[in-house]
């Protein structure tokens, strides 16, 4: 792809943006307002920025990335400008601060590259516990915990009047595999070795096994004290994933399986919380007044949907609770069809493609495993959040990445696809 | 490491890929069994647009609508009550029941929908082309002028439908805002559609069926038949006298003479003298004792079994001039003149012309088809020249209009509230273009109180054009 088409298709996103936008004020209040030219500006700013970003520092990086994420960013702005005005207009505002962000980790890699990260890896591993943890801190402390829908993984920061909150676990995830793909590239021998027999099993020396159990506690304290099905088995999926790619061997993911099944039994049988969601999922009308009522309302709206949606602003996508954020993709299907939920879905293959190709193609061990990582977390973050709308899985309870609302998770998505752009960058120059 | 790369990858690709198999699939299957579950309020969310398309006549007066709010309008109101009918909240009837598919939009989310829209075709709310034709609708409804009765006009070449009127009527627009309940018991007489869903005893408009009856069996318009003051059939009963107890000027007299003054006696006595099973059948050949094909369906009209009525000659000589248990609707009978308006065929009844998209496209039309051959071109002739005389020197005088020839029967037929006006009549004489049924309940005499209806409905239909 060349730079030429790699800027149309950014700006041909941003038109969308805008279009959508638009579309939206003239179904509603049959005027057209700021906020079409508000969301032109924004997606060009973000995306162009990036663009000029990644043609400065990271010349050489994959055209494939940018126009994808622009596409589903697209799709996603316009669906929660529908559902929440305010959502909307708050949301352009991460997009920009997630782009200078992106852009800044660009500028910082431009000299030494990503290998300058494995230097600080046991920073980002502290880092990333560090954040996991700091929603469970006492809600009264300037930046203290608070429980949002039950879970408690967000962070409040209170500045006197008003309040800024975030989810810590979008920024864990990248940490933590920036920290994975660095301790793998040197230990992967270690943990690859399988002396020991047991039976037709091999095994690797039980100390080599402690990470994977250290992952598996992680998950499970965060779905334990934050209620956060989504992050937990994101987090335990990343982890095993990328230790069978860094390993080779089966055998991690077959101890993965078996332990995220037994946690997955053992977590519905003793969590309230989860038992519920199982229960929507399995059984939505039972309990169509309580915990099937989201779940329901999805499959009316998907229902009503067809081939090409109600069209944009002719839906009702705030009968689902949650639109913006869990349910942006039944949102975005209702309104734009099969055609928009399938576009979707083909945007997150490209990427994800696109990112796989990248860590194919890495120089070395740490960058392959850095790209290969990053990929995963955005396509399994994506595979449990679509399953869950669509009922393949239980709700779990996490962004869509670029589309649903939120910015903690803008941030660190968007700073995510600036570090394959560096990887892509480096296995090239 | 990069050899386990690659199954990671396609693994999830593969999940994605089948994320979107799933959704498709998801989408198929809740769309048909959730779309209409009660709990689903997406189907209550008001409208954003106009969802239905536009009831228009023949000559291009819109009679339903959408309003601003979303709810039907009938900017005709009253005049248009039982033929358009209503799309309310307290139900649906007429043409807005019987086409409520038709006038939605096509775009119901379908692949062949989605693929005709990329055709380019307009895949909004069809309007609804109806064969009335408003000036005639309008001088029936005028004419009957809030009378208990109904009116029928037919193109007796096509059958397609030209007024439509029953009263007293409604207000449909009342039905749709609320202030009307069409199921509520005193206002069962005004949503009565009495053009097809009442029968009434025909009287004297069934001795045109009589004479095909006759003419069948070998008799002409010329043929003499025994008339007299009063006839009593075998098997004794009441006898049977003409209208203002006197003769029918002279006896015997000729079959024509006999329906132009509606001969009681003449047609008491012939009617026997044919037999039941010519009677009836006669009567079964015009549409009785079956169902009618019609847009919003039509009671049955009766005639008793060929058998019974051979048991019980009074009852057979009361039927020869529809009396006793013969009951039709005015749609069988406004049938019976067209067919013998249409050389002896009648054409199937119908009002919806034609179903056409935004964009012009006629998307479904509705072809003449012949219902069923009343008599034959010979017979159909002579009944016509026949009628003529009925309107120029006989009954039928009311239901002249200057400048043709109008064939037309009366009827007065008994009722428990005064006699019950009938008139069946259709003209221009020699070229017929429309032909018409009109009752007046208890109004009084056929002649005098259906014939002038007759005529308005008729001088109408004429005057268009000029």
């Amino acid at each position: 792809m060349t730079r030429r088409s790699e800027t149309a298709l950014v700006v041909f996103a941003s038109v969308i943006a805008a279009v959508g936008t638009a579309l939206v004020t003239l179904t509603a209040d049959d005027r057209l307002t700021i906020d079409a030219l508000a969301a032109l500006a924004t997606h060009l700013a973000t995306f162009g920025g990036l663009l000029l970003a990644v043609r400065r520092w990271a010349p050489a990086a994959s055209r494939v990335l940018l126009p994808p994420v622009a596409f589903v960013t697209a799709l996603g702005v316009i669906e929660v400008f529908r559902i929440d005005r305010d959502l909307g207009r708050i949301q352009r505002w991460w997009l920009l601060l997630a782009a200078a962000i992106a852009a800044g980790g660009l500028y910082l890699l431009r000299r030494r590259g990503v290998e300058v990260l494995r230097r600080f890896r046991y920073l980002f591993l502290a880092g990333a516990l560090g954040l996991l943890m700091l929603p469970l801190t006492p809600s009264s402390w300037p930046l203290g915990g608070a429980t949002v829908n039950g879970s408690r993984l967000w962070v409040r920061l209170d500045l006197g009047e008003r309040s800024l909150s975030f989810q810590p676990g979008e920024a864990a995830k990248v940490l933590l595999v920036v920290f994975l793909a660095s301790y793998l590239a040197d230990r992967w021998q270690a943990l690859a070795a399988m002396p020991r027999e047991l039976g037709p099993l091999r095994l690797p020396e039980p100390r080599q096994l402690v990470p994977i159990f250290i992952a598996f506690g992680v998950s499970l304290a965060v779905l334990a004290y934050q209620r956060d099905l989504g992050a937990s088995l994101l987090l335990f999926v990343v982890f095993v994933l990328m230790l069978f790619v860094a390993t080779d061997r089966p055998t991690y993911l077959a101890a993965g399986g078996a332990l995220a099944a037994g946690g997955a039994f053992a977590a519905a049988s003793f969590f309230d919380h989860v038992a519920v969601r199982v229960d929507a999922w399995l059984h939505p009308f039972e309990d169509f007044s309580g915990g099937g009522y989201q779940v329901s309302q999805s499959l009316f709206a998907l229902a009503d949907a067809g081939i090409l949606g109600s069209g944009i602003g002719n839906g009702a996508p705030y009968l689902i609770p949650a639109a913006a954020t869990d349910y942006v993709f039944v949102a975005i299907t209702e309104e734009m069809g099969l055609a928009g939920g399938l576009a979707m879905l083909a945007g997150y293959a490209v990427l994800v493609a696109a990112g796989f190709g990248i860590a194919l193609r890495a120089a070395d061990r740490f960058r392959s495993l850095l790209a290969a990582g990053l990929t995963i977390v955005l396509a399994v973050q994506t595979l449990l959040i679509v399953g869950g709308v669509l009922r393949l899985l239980p709700l779990t309870g996490i962004t869509l990445p670029f589309a649903s609302y939120g910015g903690s998770s803008l941030l660190a998505n968007m700073a995510l696809v600036a570090l394959l752009a560096r990887v892509s960058h480096e296995e090239r120059s | 490491m990069k050899s386990a790369t690659r199954p990671v990858a396609y693994t999830l690709l593969g999940l994605l890929a089948f994320s979107g198999v799933w959704l498709t699939w998801a989408q198929a299957q809740a769309g048909s069994r959730y779309r209409d579950d009660p709990r689903n309020v997406r189907a209550f969310e008001p409208p954003s647009h106009p969802a239905r398309g536009r009831i228009v006549t023949a000559d291009g007066v819109v009679v339903a609508e959408d309003g601003l709010d979303g709810a039907r309008r009938y900017p005709e109101g009253t005049a248009y009550a039982h033929i358009v009918g209503f799309d309310a909240e307290a139900g649906r009837r007429g043409v807005e029941r019987t086409r409520f598919g038709a006038l939605g939009s096509r775009d119901d989310g379908s692949l062949t929908a989605w693929f005709l829209g990329l055709l380019g075709a307009d895949l909004g709310p069809p309007d609804l082309q109806l064969t009335i034709v408003d000036e005639v609708q309008q001088a029936a409804f005028d004419a009957l002028g809030g009378r208990t009765g109904a009116v029928v006009a037919i193109d007796p070449h096509t059958g397609a439908v030209l007024a439509y009127v029953s009263s007293p009527t409604f207000d449909p627009n009342d039905v749709v805002a609320g202030d009307l309940d069409p199921d509520e018991d005193d206002a069962e007489p005004r949503f009565l559609d009495r053009v097809a869903d009442r029968v009434l005893p025909p009287g004297s408009t069934f001795k045109v069926l009589i004479t095909a009856a006759a003419m069948r069996a070998g008799l002409d318009a010329d043929s003499e038949i025994e008339a007299g003051d009063s006839y009593t059939p075998p098997g004794g009963g009441m006898p049977i006298r003409n209208a203002g107890d006197g003769g029918c000027g002279g006896d015997p007299v000729t079959l024509t003479h006999a329906l132009t003054v509606s001969c009681n006696t003449a047609y008491a006595r012939l009617a026997v003298d044919l037999g039941s099973s010519r009677v009836v059948s006669m009567a079964e050949a015009a549409g009785f004792n079956r169902a009618i094909p019609w847009e919003s369906g039509a009671v049955i009209s009766l005639i008793p079994d060929s058998a019974s009525l051979d048991r019980d000659p009074p009852a057979l000589a009361q039927s020869g001039i529809g009396e006793r248990d013969v009951r039709a609707t005015p749609l069988l009978m406004a049938l019976v003149a067209a067919a013998i308006a249409n050389d002896g065929v009648a054409m199937a009844p119908y009002v919806v012309d034609a179903v056409i998209a935004p964009g012009g496209e006629v998307l479904e039309e509705t072809h003449p088809s012949a219902l069923h051959r009343l008599v034959s071109s010979r017979i159909a002739e002579a009944i016509t020249g026949m009628m003529i005389e009925v309107v120029a020197r006989g009954t039928g005088g009311p239901a002249a209009v200057s400048g043709i020839e109008v064939a037309a029967k009366t009827g007065t037929a008994e009722g428990s509230g005064g006699p019950h006006a009938w008139i069946i009549a259709f003209g221009p004489g020699d070229e017929p273009t429309i032909a018409v049924a009109v009752v007046v309940e208890g109004g009084g005499s056929g002649g005098r109180v259906a014939g002038p209806i007759a005529a308005a409905v008729i001088a109408a239909w004429l005057s268009i054009g000029d």
